[in-house]
């Protein structure tokens, strides 16, 4: 336990000393943000509200999933991949914690560092700018930041996944490219899922992207209760326990296919 | 002059070939992109159903605009690949890049004949769809000098973000990182050109006229082609500008290119 404590720390400290890629990217981030607000708010018009999502949740939606990009880095992440290409899989695989657990550890100091010096502020610029929703009680808060913990998991278990790839194939980066596609594609990350026909928006909800990002997003801006609500986090639970399972197997398959190349 | 363009197309040939050794990976890769990108298309289109139009455009005249963009982006990221800042970058981190120099052969196009990255089809493609579904959804009163105009425009776009990635990867040879910021002007760019401009704030729009300037070369541009009310009040030759300014950001940034290689200092590693 120590050792994955030791690994989240130091993961932590080495996304805080890329400052200037830290700021350049929540400066993107925020742009891409603005971008995306004014096209909302451009549909919207005069309208407030539609199918049950305000104009000010849909702006709030834009900033949100913006500064969740890098905390869930959700659409890009090869370092698992690098690592078996260039053999410093080996030593990795020999280490006194568990190969999953080291992977999710960097992960965490990762999407830790990357909330406070890139996610939050990212918000707090684009609240100066927009009339911006935010969660009305210390329970909302609460479900937010546990419905974040277990987005980060499944975006973990999923990301580990995709780069398993790498121990059968010499050039996984296309399945990645596609797998992360995927993500983009049915994570509500482009538009609100809310603004889509229901049997896709109700698709999308179950599958582990928009468990990921949509669904902590609607807890944030509080367009979800009750049942609804526990069933959001049921979905994300089953994801959780599926894809970590899933991740163990397919972990011991590759063990033995893997070919460590040069080093 | 013509033993570079032989020696360009002979490097481009080595890329194409590596890159068709699997051709039904290679197939499905394309395909899968184009679905993947299109998507985002398919995303703002059931959207855009909720609500009937943005900005006063229709879906058909947005798809006009979207498909080119998306297409010339990737005509562009496909032969300027070289100059991709994200594959750039890493050339002159490791030193790689002071190898180009030491050959006798312009450097421009070694870098230009370096990378060519054939499954950019899939964007290809996909803007190509996203264009005609606007062709055939938009009522546009086509007359000769509309139709000529098409294919003058995707070339000043092709031009246009080519000389984002030139700036954007003589940026690396003082930065010697590949800076995320880029992003804005090159993707996001083309995500801006793909929208009725008037509907973003007026700051957004300044910088994307004045500092880039995109707005010139697809939402002016469509204007004309759509015969569209000019909310901006712009005058009508604004419609035009386009080649004048693709060929003089495609100028500036070779110049620019130039002075980044003058004043290149190797990284030493």
């Amino acid at each position: 336990m120590n050792a994955f404590f030791a690994t989240i720390h130091t993961s932590f400290r080495r996304q805080l000393t890329y400052r200037a890629a830290n700021l350049s990217g929540l400066f993107t981030n925020l742009m891409f943000g603005f971008f995306r607000a004014a096209v909302l708010i451009a549909l919207y018009q005069e309208q407030t509200s539609v199918n049950g999502l305000s104009i000010r949740g849909a702006i709030t939606y834009a900033g949100l999933t913006q500064s969740l990009i890098g905390v869930m880095s959700f659409f890009h992440w090869y370092d698992l991949m690098h690592t078996v290409y260039d053999g410093r899989v080996g030593a990795d695989l020999l280490r006194p914690i568990n190969y999953f657990s080291y992977w999710l550890g960097i992960d965490i100091g990762r999407a830790f560092g990357s909330l406070i010096i890139r996610g939050l502020p990212l918000f707090l610029v684009f609240s100066f700018f927009y009339n911006i929703i935010l969660p009305e009680s210390l329970i909302q808060w609460s479900l937010f930041a546990l419905s974040i913990v277990f987005a980060l998991l499944i975006s973990f278990s999923w990301r580990f996944l995709v780069n398993l790839a790498s121990f059968w194939t010499p050039n996984a980066l296309g399945i990645g490219r596609f797998a992360f596609g995927l993500s983009w594609i049915f994570s509500g990350f482009y538009f609100p899922l809310a603004l889509f026909p229901d049997w896709l928006a109700n698709f999308c909800r179950l599958t582990p992207f928009g468990a990921s990002l949509y669904f902590p997003i609607q807890v944030f801006i509080g367009n979800i209760r009750g049942a609804e609500l526990l069933q959001g986090f049921l979905i994300q639970i089953f994801w959780i326990v599926t894809l970590v399972i899933f991740g163990h197997i397919i972990l011991a398959q590759g063990v033995k296919k893997l070919v460590i190349q040069g080093g | 002059m013509r033993r570079n363009l032989s020696l360009l197309f002979r490097l481009l040939r080595i890329q194409i070939r590596s890159q068709l050794q699997y051709p039904a990976s290679f197939v499905m890769e394309v395909l899968s992109q184009a679905m993947i990108l299109g998507f985002f298309f398919a995303a703002f289109a059931l959207t855009l159903s909720q609500f009937g139009d943005i900005g006063g455009w229709t879906l058909g005249e947005v798809a006009l605009l979207w498909g080119l963009a998306e297409f010339s982006f990737g005509m562009m990221d496909m032969v300027f690949s070289g100059f991709d800042y994200d594959a750039f970058g890493p050339l002159v981190i490791k030193g790689t890049f002071d190898q180009l120099l030491l050959r006798p052969v312009n450097i421009t196009l070694q870098v230009l004949g370096s990378r060519f990255v054939l499954r950019r089809l899939g964007k290809i493609i996909e803007g190509l769809i996203i264009f005609i579904i606007g062709l055939s959804l938009s009522n546009v009163d086509w007359t000769l000098g509309r139709i000529l105009y098409i294919p003058v425009l995707i070339l000043c776009q092709v031009l246009f973000f080519g000389s984002l990635f030139i700036f954007g990867a003589t940026t690396t040879f003082w930065t010697k990182e590949r800076l995320e910021i880029l992003n804005v002007f090159t993707y996001g760019g083309s995500e801006i050109m793909s929208y009725p401009m008037h509907i973003f704030p007026r700051a957004i729009r300044l910088l994307f006229s004045f500092v880039v300037p995109a707005i010139f070369l697809s939402y002016f541009p469509m204007i004309y082609i759509l015969d569209k009310p000019n909310p901006l009040n712009m005058p009508v030759f604004t419609s035009f500008l386009a080649p004048f300014i693709a060929i003089s950001m495609f100028w500036l940034s070779l110049k620019f290119w130039r002075f980044g290689i003058k004043n290149y200092q190797s990284t030493g590693s």
